[in-house]
């Protein structure tokens, strides 16, 4: 079984990027994808007052092929754990996806951390994006993760380009951190966070539909892992994070 | 044919390291035919030396390797003697610039005397490209419409940015400067280099692998999982470098 962890639908005219369910489900059987997660490019309720219903929607479309991550804005306070709350429990989504880019919330913010406890205590995980940019670095994400060691924190992208290292390292240090794959270009890194972190936090995941789902898969499968291993990041870890039953 | 627009020969100060022999096997390994093949920024500092063993690899390995000389224009005149020795006596075939790993500015003005040997060469120019505050899309673009005659390649679609941040200068450069093409190697989306050949044409892309730094296999598989025709993938994956470095 293969999980994807982190794809997106969303229609952003602003940017020209149109990124719909069809488009996901093509991707995700190109590359021979069971299930996957998707969440919107936009925050609620800045820029997208509408993101929950529409994602709520989008998975009950295809059940068993789509499980959602609220995308929401720290800054909303009660407003936003009492929207993260009506999504998981009332929508069955299954995380929380933080993108300090759009937000130019810190990882380790007070509202930030409320709404990373607020996951925690309904026993789901936060996606941060995790790449180059200020706010958004290991370095920057681990302090949350420190804060608050009751919560999965997993490093969408695993720290980019040039923060690979770093992400490789603060999940060293801390054991709630789970380093995520998605267009982090080099397979050899995939292997060395296996072998430093161990395999059960290491997990599959493309960005797609617009990072290439088949070429996220085959990087994963070139880092030329033990079978047991690439299985756990490929699907397990996965399933076992987001609590699927399937 | 397969032409790989961007590989490193050498033992770099930074701590990666191949010789030809290794970039040989990956490109078998790989299925490539040919590579350009560039020099590293070595230990010693100094470029010069790396150029004549890029010329020796090159004319060892005539069929499979074209070299491009490396300089740092931060050396003034001293710079434009070493690309004109590059381009002339070395016979190399293009000049790479590296504004991250030598630290300078690619739109500033010194890099003009560096380019106008490529251009007394008819040679084109390769920039590293997507690294921040030195060599970013739009900075590249600013040199290269100083010299429109002279082709200048943008490694890495011309955008390091894992959020997608840069793209849009990417895309500006291209559409402002049709002396401007881009490469494959790591890029952020395969949208975007798919949305490269729809804008700007498959003539604007050019793939390429940044071997050893990236798996020369999986950067390959890159460019074949685009969903573009297949005339236009023939032409990113060695057609566009054939006609640009006239190759036989």
């Amino acid at each position: 079984m293969i999980i994807d962890a982190h794809m997106h639908v969303d229609d952003l005219p602003a940017l020209g990027w149109k990124l719909d369910a069809d488009l996901c489900i093509r991707r995700m059987d190109e590359a021979g994808i069971d299930a996957a997660v998707v969440m919107t490019i936009t925050d609620w309720p800045e820029v997208n007052a509408k993101s929950i219903e529409f994602l709520a929607e989008v998975c009950a479309a295809h059940p068993g092929r789509l499980y959602a991550f609220a995308r929401i804005h720290p800054w909303y306070g009660d407003e936003a754990i009492a929207a993260l709350q009506r999504a998981i429990t009332v929508h069955g989504f299954k995380g929380l996806k933080l993108h300090p880019v759009t937000t130019i919330a810190h990882p380790a913010g007070t509202e930030t951390l409320r709404l990373i406890r607020a996951a925690a205590a309904l026993d789901t995980p936060t996606l941060f994006h995790c790449g180059d940019e200020p706010l958004t670095t290991p370095l920057a994400v681990a302090q949350a993760a420190e804060e608050c060691p009751e919560a999965t924190i997993i490093l969408g992208h695993m720290g980019g380009y040039f923060h690979v290292d770093e992400a490789i390292e603060v999940a060293e240090r801390l054991p709630n951190i789970v380093l995520e794959t998605s267009a982090m270009p080099y397979p050899e890194k995939v292997r060395e966070a296996v072998a430093r972190v161990g395999a059960e936090r290491v997990l599959y995941a493309s960005d797609g539909p617009a990072c290439s789902p088949a070429l996220e898969v085959a990087k994963v499968r070139r880092a030329g892992l033990a079978p047991e291993a690439e299985q756990a990041l490929l699907g397990e870890n996965a399933r076992r994070i987001l609590h699927l039953v399937a | 044919m397969i032409v790989d627009g961007l590989t490193f020969v050498g033992d770099s100060l930074f701590g990666h390291r191949a010789t030809t022999a290794d970039l040989i096997a990956a490109m078998d390994e790989a299925g490539i035919d040919r590579a350009v093949v560039c020099p590293v920024k070595p230990r010693t500092y100094r470029l010069a030396p790396e150029n004549e063993r890029i010329a020796d690899a090159a004319r060892q390995h005539r069929g499979r390797l074209v070299g491009f000389g490396r300089v740092d224009p931060l050396l003034g005149d001293e710079a434009a003697e070493d690309a004109d020795a590059a381009l002339g006596e070395l016979g190399l075939s293009g000049l790479f610039l590296h504004p991250w790993e030598e630290t300078f500015r690619v739109g500033a003005s010194l890099v003009d005397a560096v380019v106008a040997v490529a251009q007394a060469h008819g040679a084109p120019v390769l920039a590293a490209t997507g690294y921040p505050w030195l060599s970013e899309a739009l900075q590249v673009a600013d040199l290269a419409r100083r010299f429109p005659d002279v082709t200048f390649l943008m490694t890495n679609g011309g955008q390091l940015n894992i959020s997608g941040l840069g793209q849009t200068d990417a895309e500006l450069a291209l559409a402002q400067n049709p002396n401007l093409l881009v490469q494959t190697a790591g890029v952020y989306r395969e949208d975007f280099l798919e949305g490269v050949v729809e804008r700007f044409g498959a003539e604007r892309l050019v793939f390429a692998s940044s071997f050893p730094l990236l798996d020369a296999r999986l950067e390959l598989l890159r460019v074949r999982e685009l969903h573009v025709d297949e005339n236009e993938r023939a032409n990113v994956l060695g057609g566009n470098l054939v006609s640009l470095l006239q190759l036989t």
